[in-house]
């Protein structure tokens, strides 16, 4: 982001001939205005509406706007607005009452790249109708979770920020078909993100990830996923370590694999609770089983034919690996409770698992 | 075939026109100089009415848009990359490749051929951004690159010359440096949107 062999910008207009060009150009017609890249010194001119009752695109960007105005409340029919390389971000960037106005309904296009928004604005989240919304380049720290208001969208660009995480919510979106979240600094992605359904483009490039939720296999209309510029995975296979399993696991697993019968009167029944908990491996081509030792491994996976990915994997020993498999392994001794959330595990280190 | 000539011509290119004119001149002799035409090219100045009918963006990826089949020669086409749009790395099928800026800006990033085994991080050569009107050269004795918007808010348009023409190429992970074919297809062909079968592996990541 930032200025790259751009020319310096005009000098401002005084409002006063600005209004007084635009009134002469009016049109009950017109259905586009480009106003860039002149420079305005104020919000939309007031009369803006009345000039130009019909209008469906307008673009405002590079002007240098700090607010949009009350005008954009009274524009009937705006369809898009263009107003990026701008000024705005701040507490008054857009007008209040915009979620009664025309707009909210009417507007399907809003692009507010390259300006100054640490965060997404409330009153955008009113904007019902808006299918397509750009906030590249701006300073998002994050997304809010009322995202999900906006259910027509189709198409959200927020490369080029600051955010660190991604919330579920943002799941909620049906109709969401393209989402940009590069250039930001995002360690996570929630599994939920798995339910856009409609998801065809995930750009995730140059981020802080280290892993992917298994639950991504099943975005499984997704054709362009882009992940370079992340962590990925291949440090901290070097991290692993292990801890052998525990006689009590060891004889278990034995039971188990062998099918040694057993009754509840033979066994006290701690045991016989003990040898219910048996899960099986996920590995396909192995046939065994564990209790309580676990080694949680990051591996690489082919994912829509295409990519091999970093997936959480449980598997009962070091030895026992995936078909993908060609790391090396160990884990570390830290233990941890049975989770269903992988995504908040520290990503530099091996857990062992602890089931019941 | 590419080779130093005795002589080399310095042209201008006052219009697109002009250029594939001149391009089809240079192609019809048996030697071309790699320096003449990334002369010739660096030498339009780009001007937007000339190729606005060729640049076809779509949302989710770059575009590739014929312009011109050189008489077999050569591939002249237009790149449209909206914001965040990026290449794999990829190689260049042992053809010559000049690309040249005509809106925007477009960042490469050049790396060296992956080892034999093919295991492990490929190895970064170096980086720039190239600005409006300058013209890269690239083949594969030099290595493989990658190409990219890195621009959230501007769009960026190339031109491209292929000579020989080829419409498959290998495309490389970043990680591991395992490499795929893939079939490289056109958007459009002369300001003809062109409509292809899915299914096909696309260039991309």
């Amino acid at each position: 982001p930032g200025v790259l062999g751009q020319a310096p910008p005009p000098a401002p207009e005084p409002e006063a001939a600005l209004a007084a060009e635009l009134s002469a150009r009016r049109s009950a017609e017109a259905r586009r205005l480009v106003l860039s890249p002149r420079r305005l010194s104020g919000p939309l001119p007031a009369g803006l509406s009345q000039w130009f009752p019909a209008l469906e695109v307008l673009d405002v960007s590079g002007t240098g706007l700090t607010e949009m105005g009350t005008e954009l409340l009274s524009l009937p029919c705006l369809h898009t607005l263009l107003a990026k390389n701008n000024r705005l971000g701040g507490p008054g960037s857009l007008p209040k009452g915009l979620g009664q106005a025309p707009l909210a309904r009417s507007l399907r296009v809003l692009n507010f790249s390259g300006n100054r928004f640490s965060e997404m604005p409330p009153a955008l989240l009113q904007l019902r109708g808006l299918r397509s919304l750009s906030l590249g380049g701006n300073r998002l720290h994050g997304i809010p979770p009322d995202i999900q208001e906006l259910q027509s969208l189709e198409f959200l660009y927020l490369g080029g920020n600051f955010i660190t995480a991604i919330p579920p919510e943002l799941a909620k979106l049906p109709s969401l078909r393209y989402l940009v979240l590069c250039d930001n600094k995002i360690q996570s992605i929630p599994p939920q993100l798995a339910q856009l359904h409609s998801l065809r483009s995930l750009s995730l490039h140059n981020n802080l990830l280290t892993y992917l939720p298994r639950e991504i296999l099943n975005l499984v209309h997704l054709e362009e996923l882009s992940l370079r510029g992340n962590p990925l995975v291949v440090r901290f296979v070097r991290d692993l370590t292990y801890n052998p399993p525990s006689l009590q696991e060891l004889a278990g697993r034995t039971v188990k694999t062998r099918s040694v019968p057993y009754a509840p009167s033979d066994l006290p029944d701690s045991l016989v609770r003990y040898l219910s908990l048996a899960s099986n491996c996920p590995n396909p081509k192995c046939g065994g089983v564990y209790f309580d030792s676990c080694v949680r491994q990051i591996k690489f996976v082919d994912f829509c034919g295409k990519y091999r990915l970093p997936l959480m994997h449980y598997l009962c020993s070091p030895e026992c690996s995936s078909p993908y498999s060609s790391a090396s392994q160990s884990s570390t001794s830290q233990s941890e409770s049975d989770s269903e959330d992988e995504a908040s595990v520290a990503a530099h280190r091996m857990q062992k698992v602890l089931l019941g | 075939m590419m080779e130093q000539p005795v002589q080399t011509e310095t042209w201008k290119a006052r219009s697109l026109e002009e250029l594939v004119r001149i391009l089809h001149q240079i192609f019809a002799e048996d030697k071309v100089s790699v320096d003449e035409v990334q002369a010739l090219m660096e030498s339009y100045e780009s001007n937007p009415e000339e190729w606005l009918q060729y640049a076809k963006f779509d949302q989710y990826r770059y575009t590739r848009n014929l312009v011109d089949s050189g008489n077999g020669k050569f591939n002249l086409m237009i790149l449209c990359w909206g914001e965040g749009h990026g290449s794999s790395i990829h190689d260049h099928t042992d053809s010559h490749c000049f690309m040249k800026i005509l809106q925007g800006n477009l960042k490469e990033t050049l790396f060296e051929w992956p080892g034999k085994k093919g295991n492990g991080e490929m190895t970064k050569k170096s980086e720039r951004v190239l600005r409006e009107n300058q013209c890269a050269y690239i083949n594969d004795s030099i290595g493989l690159h990658r190409v990219e918007n890195i621009s959230h808010t501007e769009p960026a348009v190339s031109l491209h010359l292929y000579s020989p023409p080829f419409n498959t190429c290998n495309t490389f992970d970043q990680r591991t440096g395992h490499k795929h074919k893939v079939t490289m297809t056109f958007y459009s062909q002369f300001g003809e949107r062109t409509v292809c079968a899915t299914g096909v592996p696309q260039e991309n990541n």
